[in-house]
Formats: structure tokens, C-alpha cells, sequence
């Protein structure tokens, strides 16, 4: 099982990446660029959080298998909704 | 006694179920966020409301306690998990103590914002509408996660205190209170970040 010191390790790690998200949305980057920017970064610390935090690194790999797999594809689903976010755009009234 | 074999090896059944409910809320959370993105990218006259000061380091202050807070869950299930009660104890005090500040941040954060204007029908940028709307329903869902999540371990601090609840019962609550955490993750730059201007 994980130390006590890997744990500050991770903590401080966790607060490093909020600060570099930070950094970036207040550095002037493009809207497409800082939001690709922050989800990877999210993405990287919820892998963190469910390996160390979560416990999924030291349970039967079964368990992952079985979870995770289901709410990736739940997610990636989701993702149908974006051509008619844009094309609510143009039913605006003028 | 006959006990029921976990589904999943030789994980607990408790904590096969309390999986499945994170993986049912990760769905719920996502799909909020999804739907906030549907709005955002539909919406033409699209506000950003925060500013670095106070705002963001209200935020950030905010993700620091609640990160923090995961830390002292995670010495408190160690300690329990050794059979050190008093000091899993004292951890499972921490964690709620950091629980209520966060609460108490984000309940002043919305008083502000309220007080500003804001409201879920309400944007006194004058811009869409959707903005007060989707900040106050995303956060608001997590706020009532966070406040769920200090009541029940209270309860577990009290009953594994009275020696009615072993150790796995403090690490099943734990992993709640992680998934809590982990959505803020997402929540903080997504919410927060995207809506903050120079």
C-alpha cells in the first residue's frame, strides 16, 4: 500500500497542475487551445486521483476493467451533442 | 454465517457498490458539464463573469481546501485500516472541518455573486442568461455532494468511534469523498477558468 509520503507527493502534484491551469487561462491563449489545455490536464489528475487517491492501482485489475470502460464510452456518447450546439447558433433571431 | 461473494474478485461487495454509484454520478456530472458546453457553444452573447481577484483565488483557495481534504481522508482510512482509532478519528475531524470551509467559501462565493446580480435566470453583464444558470446548477450539484458527503462522515466518524463500524466502512466513505474531489478537478477549469476574463 502507498506511503504517507507518496501521498503528500501526490497532493502537492494535484496543486501544481490547478496552478499550471491557472497560469494558462490567464497567458492569452486561443479558446479552443486553453480549453484542449485544461481538459487534458483534468484528465491527467482524475487519472491521479482514481490510480492513487481512489485506490484503483493496488485493487484487482477486473474492477477497473469493469468500470471504467463503461463511462469512457458513456462520455465519448455524449459527444453527438456538438453539431447541433453550432447549429443552434444559427437559429438565433436576427 | 453465509457471506455473498463479491461480483469482482476479491473486492468487497460495499465497495463494489459504492463504485457503481460514483460511476453512476460521473455519468450525472458529466452530463451536466456536457450540457453546459451544448449551451455555451449555442449561446452567441456568452459572458465571462470572473475576475483573478476575487474569484479565481476564491476558486483556488477553494480546490486547495477540498484537495487538501482528500489527504486527511486518506490518512484517516491508513489509520483506521491500522486500528488507530483516535487518530483516524482525528483525520475523519479534519476531513470535515475542510469539508464545511469549502462549503462555507462557495456559500459566500454565490452571497457575492448574488448580491452582484447573479442569478439562474439572472446576468447583470447583460449577456445570456444561461451563464448565472449553468454556474449556479453545476456548482450548486456539487456543493450538495460535498454537504452529503460531510453529513455521512460524520456518521461514519461516530459509529466507527463507538466501535460499530470497522475500517472498511471509513475507506467506502472515502472513496466517495475522492469522487467528490475528482469532479471539482473537472468543474474548477471547466466552470471557473473558461469563464474568467482579464
Amino acid at each position: 500500500m502507498p506511503t504517507l509520503k507518496l501521498y503528500v507527493g501526490i497532493w502537492l502534484g494535484l496543486i501544481a497542475i490547478v496552478g499550471i491551469e491557472t497560469i494558462l487561462a490567464f497567458s492569452g491563449l486561443s479558446s479552443g487551445l486553453l480549453l484542449a489545455s485544461l481538459l487534458l490536464l483534468a484528465i491527467v489528475e482524475a487519472g491521479i486521483a482514481l490510480r492513487y487517491f481512489m485506490h484503483l492501482k493496488y485493487e484487482p485489475p477486473a474492477l477497473a476493467w469493469t468500470l471504467i470502460p463503461a463511462i469512457v464510452f458513456a462520455l465519448l456518447m455524449m459527444n453527438q451533442v456538438w453539431p447541433d450546439a453550432r447549429r443552434l447558433v444559427s437559429l438565433h433571431f436576427p | 454465517m453465509m457471506l455473498e461473494p463479491s461480483p469482482i474478485g476479491a473486492v468487497q461487495t460495499k465497495k463494489f457498490v459504492m463504485w457503481l454509484f460514483i460511476i453512476a454520478d460521473a455519468a450525472t456530472f458529466g452530463a451536466i458539464l456536457f450540457g453546459y458546453g451544448y449551451l455555451r457553444v449555442g449561446s452567441l452573447n456568452w459572458t465571462r463573469p470572473f475576475a483573478f481577484s476575487p474569484s479565481i483565488i476564491n476558486a483556488l483557495v477553494m480546490t486547495v481546501v477540498l484537495l487538501t481534504s482528500s489527504l486527511t481522508m486518506l490518512i484517516a482510512v491508513s489509520a483506521a485500516q491500522k486500528g488507530k482509532k483516535s487518530d483516524a478519528v482525528r483525520w475523519l475531524g479534519a476531513t470535515i472541518l475542510l469539508g464545511v470551509v469549502f462549503a462555507a467559501l462557495h456559500l459566500r462565493e454565490w452571497a457575492s455573486l448574488m448580491g452582484e446580480g447573479w442569478s439562474l435566470s439572472a446576468n447583470p453583464m447583460g449577456g445570456s442568461t444561461l451563464v448565472g444558470a449553468t454556474f449556479f446548477g453545476i456548482t450548486g450539484l456539487h456543493l450538495l455532494h460535498v454537504i452529503s458527503g460531510v453529513i455521512a462522515i460524520g456518521v461514519i466518524t461516530v459509529g466507527f468511534n463507538r466501535g460499530r463500524w470497522d475500517a472498511s466502512y471509513v475507506e467506502t466513505t472515502g472513496l466517495y469523498w475522492h469522487f467528490v474531489d475528482l469532479v471539482w478537478m473537472f468543474v474548477f477549469p471547466l466552470v471557473y477558468l473558461l469563464n474568467a476574463h482579464a
